[in-house]
Order: C-alpha cells, then structure tokens, then sequence
C-alpha cells in the first residue's frame, strides 16, 4: 500500500517536472537518399538516448530535471535542404542546440545560420576544417564537432601507406563536387609526397555516379601501389567491384566514409584485406556498452554515425550540466572547454572547436569482419 | 592503346544499357507525341521485381529475367491505362502527358523508397548462372566483366528481335502505320488503342531487362530511374521516334561519355552530354535518324 502511494506521489512529481521543462534538442541528417542508411542510425541512436534519460527522469541540470525531447529532421544529404530544416529548428522549434549535421557539405552552409542565431551545433562526423574554422581564419563561435578532421585523417592514411606499408606511388579515386572526398584527397596528396611518395594520377567522378570505369582505367594505366578511395561505402563498394573486373588488383585505402555494415555485403570479395580510417574500432570494448544496448533496441548493428551522434548528444548533455543552465549561450561557453572520455575516445576541445589529440584507428577488412589493426596517437 | 580499347568496351557495355532503355522512349514517342518520363521508373521497378524474384522467391535466373519482363510491361500497361487514357479521352493537351508522366515517375520512386526503403541492393552473385560468376576474362591488358560481356549480348538479341518483330510482323506494321498516321491507320482497321497497349507493353518489358541488367551490373535502388534521363538524351540524339535512331544515339552518347572522363575528366563529361543535345536539337532538331522535326516535349 505504502509503495503504490509512493510510485503514485513519484509520478505526479515526474508528470509536474516533465509538463514545465523539457529540453530541445534538434538534429538533422540524411534520413532519405545515398547516405540514409547513417541519417537513419544517427537519428535511432539520439532518439534511444532521450529515453534513455528520460527513463531516469530527465537529466540534472543545476539541481532541476530537465526531460530530453528530439525534434529530427530529413535533410536528403542535400545543402539546401539542410539549410531549410536548420532554420525550422531554430526558429519554429526553438532547440537549444543542434546535433547532427553528419556530412561536411551539409554542416558548412549551415554554420552560419547557427552563430547567426546563437545556437550551438556539434556536428558528428562533418570532417572538413571548413565547418568550425571559416576560409579567412575565423572560427564559427557556435559549431563544435565530434570527430576528428580531415587534415589528420589524411595525414594518418598518408603516413600509414607511405611509412608502414612502403608503397611509393599512389593514386587518388575521389568524389569531385563533394568537400569532403576532395579535401581529403587534398591532405592526403600533401603529406603523401612530402614523406617522399608520389601521387602517380589523381582522377574523380561525380556523386551519384555507378559507373567508376573510366576514371579506375586511367589509374590502370598509372599502375599505382596503391589506390586511396576518400569516398562513402557505397561509391566505395561499386568502385571496388569495377576496379577489381578491371583487372586492378592493387590495396585500396579509405578513411571515414567507409565503415557501415553494408560495405562488405555490397562489395563482396573485391575490399577483401582493404584498409581504412576510423573514429574508434566498432568491435572494441569501450563501444560495447552503446553497441548491446543499440542491437537490442533495433535489432541491428549500430553504425559509426550512431556511435559519433551518441559522442555529440553527449557533448551537449555534459555541457549543459557544466554550465548549470539550458541557455544556449551557456551551453555554448561549456563546449569551449569539453574534456571527457566519449565512446570514441577521449575528447578534449581546442582552440579552433575541435577535438584535440583524438586517435584514429586502423580498420582492415577480413572477410565478412572489419578488423582493427593499430591505434595513431595525434602529433 | 591498351587504355583506348579498355575505354571502348566500357563505353560499349554501358552503351547497350542506355539503347535498352532508350527504345522504350522512342517507341512511346513514335505513337504519342511525348516522352514518357515515368519510363525510368518502370526500368527501376524491373530491377526490383527481378532481384526479388531471384532472392525472397529463390526463382531460377531465367524465370526471374521473365518476371521482371512481364512485370514491368504490365507496369507499364497500367500506368498507361490509369494515368494516360484518361487524358487522351479527353484530348488533352501533350504538356499534360509530360506533367502526369513526371508525377507518375516521382510517385513510383518514393512508393519504393517508403516501402523497400532507399538502401541500395546487390544482385547476389552466388544465385547468378555459373558463367556470370568468375573472374573477367582477360585479354592481355584488356579486361572484360562476364557481366558487361551478358549484357552486350542479351542486349543486342532483345533489339535485334525488336526490330524484327517491327519490320516484319503485321503487328509490328501497324505500329508502323500508327506512328505514320494514327487517324489514317485507324481508318484502315488499326485499332489505335491496341497499338497504344502494345507500344507500352514492349517498351515496358525492354525497360525490366535493362533494370535487371543494370542491377546487376551496378545495383538496385530507388533512384535508379533519375540516371535514365541519359538514355533520354541518346533518344533525342538519335532522333526520338526512330529505333535504329535510339540504338546509334545510345552507343555514341555512351562513347563520348566514357572518352571525355577517360581521356579529359569526369568533370566534362555530363558538360560534353549536354552541350551535345543542345547543339543537336539547334542543329538538327529531328536528332541523326529522327523523321518528324516537330516540338520535342
């Protein structure tokens, strides 16, 4: 009898709290078209965390309870779309910070919409140094991210081919109209010959593309040691296929576009003993606990986005409880000095809103397995 | 010259795709005046009904092949009873065909997107037919996919009997005589209606081979029927409304394409297709092999 008054009393209470302060939280993603398999986990992943804390009675934020609400909206992988959902968020919605924006070619054009609004955004797995520092050197003050950049990762994929694997000629397959793939070829080329390799042919296609042969031809005709592919699973998948009935027998090399559960299904044998880049080894121990709790919910693997939304929505969660306040210029002011240890390794932000000294991880492809190799400690 | 014959047979492989799919415009333009643009939907939703054939049902290839062909040329049918006729009884402007053929198209892609879902799917190639499995064949330098070679090869049989079946059949005569005059063939006994149905079907049943062609030789997915738009301009280029026209604007658009990406960049490449269509359509409007210089809707 004392129980149930007690639940009936804890409840009542619950209800009063949730009815006055609830949290938005935006987010924003491809939930349609090439990369919605990840929009799609990113959003299950966010959405299994506010029960998560909602289960518990919200979070505690400057000793008050705050209930977490998503409001998630499809931004096709597309640059405008994304512009016009961000804008819904801040506007109609009124969040109080933005997580997401998982491609460079979305978040860059949303950046400044957010500092515009003061609205803090941290970005999941948007690479490109152009989405937290601005062409003229300025920093955008409100867009933080999850992951690290571009120009690391490239110089990781770049040291590896060149000193570890000893390969002196490379070639560079990559999407033309996307930042992140051309930037990362980028990066990848300027530390490749500076540690003394040579970019033997630097070929490209256009997104949506299936038809890879006539670029993976003239790298044919370059005959490389080695093929760096900065692109996403799927063009990867197609690419390996054409490349290996084009009697190309070559390694290919990737970076963070290519982990997803669907890789190895759709290429089949071609990406057998492949290597690539990752944010954290999807099989490890520190993922465990978010990876059981994932499968359980949904019945699948989680994906990286899920892995580095969750890094994200917890950045926001621990900065709010820093700040003691929901206010998004509070939150703002904590993310500046985020220090904790996330399912993707240790996070620590920097001067320029990025992560600092965050390790990548070396993923090889052993049939149907992604296997992982070696740890790189920043420089 | 490794690298040029290597260009050549890609150019070739994806060639025989774009004239598949294009015939099936062509021959909907010779009757009726318009471009059928839910015509790339019905090639996508071909793929689909071979794929699954072949892997929820566990069909043989062949029949699976014979799915998607009957399929999609009842799809087609359909889409013509439903969404066509209705205008023609009404004698509707050709604009309204266009608007109705490009709702039809992006009706079909987002029915499949919200129901199969928008992930892509490969052609397991394990419940392919044993020559498809192996590796490519190689000729020295040279190396051709086994399934690039089938393609080239279904698609020439398939035109080939096309052709047949249009210039020696009665059938393939009346759709002759209707693409000339439809009110004169109807005078002569031609039931235009039939030939419409017929038309349809044929280029319904083309477009669910290319699907699974392409499915196979790339993959299967929802927006499968926005990249069909270039065998639209091989149609134009050669001359919509002439067969021969369809096959001779795929192979050449399909060339230069895979020139100007092997030899310039990919970048020119969607540059040198357009410019071509335009440059054609100011030069010579009817396309290489086309008849009637009327307005290309």
């Amino acid at each position: 009898m004392k129980k149930t008054l007690c639940s009936i009393l804890l409840s009542t209470v619950a209800l009063s709290l949730s009815a006055q302060s609830t949290v938005k939280i935006g987010w924003f993603g491809p939930e349609t078209g090439d990369s919605a398999l990840w929009g799609q986990a990113e959003l299950a992943t966010v959405k299994m965390m506010a029960e998560d804390y909602n289960a518990k009675g919200g979070i505690a934020v400057g000793g008050k309870k705050y209930k977490v609400e998503i409001v998630g909206y499809d931004d096709k992988g597309d640059s405008v779309e994304a512009v016009n959902v961000v804008k819904r968020l801040i506007y109609q919605d009124k969040v109080v910070a933005i997580v997401g924006a998982q491609g460079s070619g979305e978040a860059i054009p949303v950046a400044p919409l957010v500092n515009e609004a003061k609205i803090p955004l941290v970005a999941s797995t948007a690479t490109n140094p152009k989405v937290t520092v601005n062409d003229n050197g300025s920093i955008n003050a409100f867009v933080f991210r999850a992951c690290f950049t571009d120009p690391y990762q490239g110089k990781v994929a770049a040291f590896f081919a060149s000193q570890k694997l000893k390969k002196q000629k490379a070639a560079i397959l990559m999407t033309i109209d996307d930042p992140y793939s051309t930037g990362l070829s980028q990066y990848f080329k300027e530390s490749f010959e500076k540690l003394g390799g040579k970019v033997v042919a630097e070929v490209s296609y256009t997104s949506g593309e299936k038809d890879f042969r006539a670029p993976l031809t003239k790298i044919k005709a370059a005959n490389p040691d080695i093929i760096f592919i900065p692109a996403y699973y799927n063009d990867v998948a197609l690419a390996a296929k054409q490349a290996r009935e084009l009697g190309i027998h070559q390694l290919l090399l990737g970076g963070d576009g290519w982990p997803s559960d669907n890789l190895i299904s759709l290429a089949g044998k071609s990406l057998e003993g492949c290597l690539f880049i990752n944010h954290l080894d999807m099989d490890g121990p520190e993922a465990k606990p978010m990876r059981d709790e994932y499968k359980k919910k949904y019945g699948k693997n989680a994906e990286l986005n899920s892995y580095m939304v969750y890094d994200a929505l917890s950045m926001v969660v621990d900065a709010m409880q820093r700040a003691k306040s929901v206010e998004p210029a509070a939150i703002q002011k904590a993310l500046t000095t985020t220090n904790f240890k996330g399912v993707t390794g240790n996070i620590r932000i920097g001067k320029n809103h990025d992560p600092e000294g965050k390790e990548a991880w070396l993923i090889k492809i052993v049939g149907p397995d992604m296997k992982f190799q070696e740890k790189f400690a920043a420089k | 010259m490794d690298q040029f014959l290597q260009q050549l047979v890609n150019g070739l492989s994806i060639g025989s795709i774009y004239a598949l799919m294009a015939v099936g415009y062509s021959l909907v333009y010779s009757i009726m005046n318009f471009s059928n643009f839910a015509h790339g939907s019905v090639i996508m939703l071909g793929a689909y009904f071979g794929f699954f054939a072949l892997t929820s049902f566990g069909m043989p290839f062949t029949v699976a092949f014979f799915v998607a062909f009957f399929g999609s040329a009842a799809v087609a049918v359909l889409l013509e009873r439903l969404a066509y006729k209705p205008l023609r009884d009404r004698r509707a402007p050709f604009l309204y065909f266009i608007i109705t053929a490009m709702g039809a198209s992006i009706f079909i892609d987002n029915s499949v997107i919200a129901t199969i879902g928008p992930t892509p799917k490969t052609f397991p190639t394990d419940l392919l037919p044993a020559f498809l499995q192996g590796d490519p064949l190689e000729w020295g330098a040279l190396s051709v996919g086994r399934i690039d070679i089938a393609i080239f090869v279904v698609a020439v049989i398939s035109l080939a009997l096309l052709i047949l079946f249009i210039d020696f059949t009665k059938l393939g005569k009346a759709i002759q005589a209707t693409a000339y005059n439809m009110k004169a063939s109807a005078l002569m006994g031609i039931n235009p209606n039939f030939v419409i149905i017929l038309v349809f079907a044929i280029g319904g049943g083309l477009a669910g081979i290319a699907g699974v062609l392409y499915g196979m030789k790339y993959q299967v997915f929802p927006q499968m029927s926005a990249i069909t738009l270039k065998s639209f301009i091989a149609a134009v280029f050669g001359g919509l409304g002439s067969l021969q026209g369809a096959l001779l604007g795929s192979l050449l658009l399909a060339l230069i394409e895979t020139f100007v990406s092997g030899y310039l960049s990919t970048q020119y490449r969607d540059l040198f297709a357009f410019l071509i269509l335009i440059a054609m359509l100011v030069v010579r409007p009817s396309g290489i092999m086309g008849k009637v210089a009327e307005d290309k809707a």
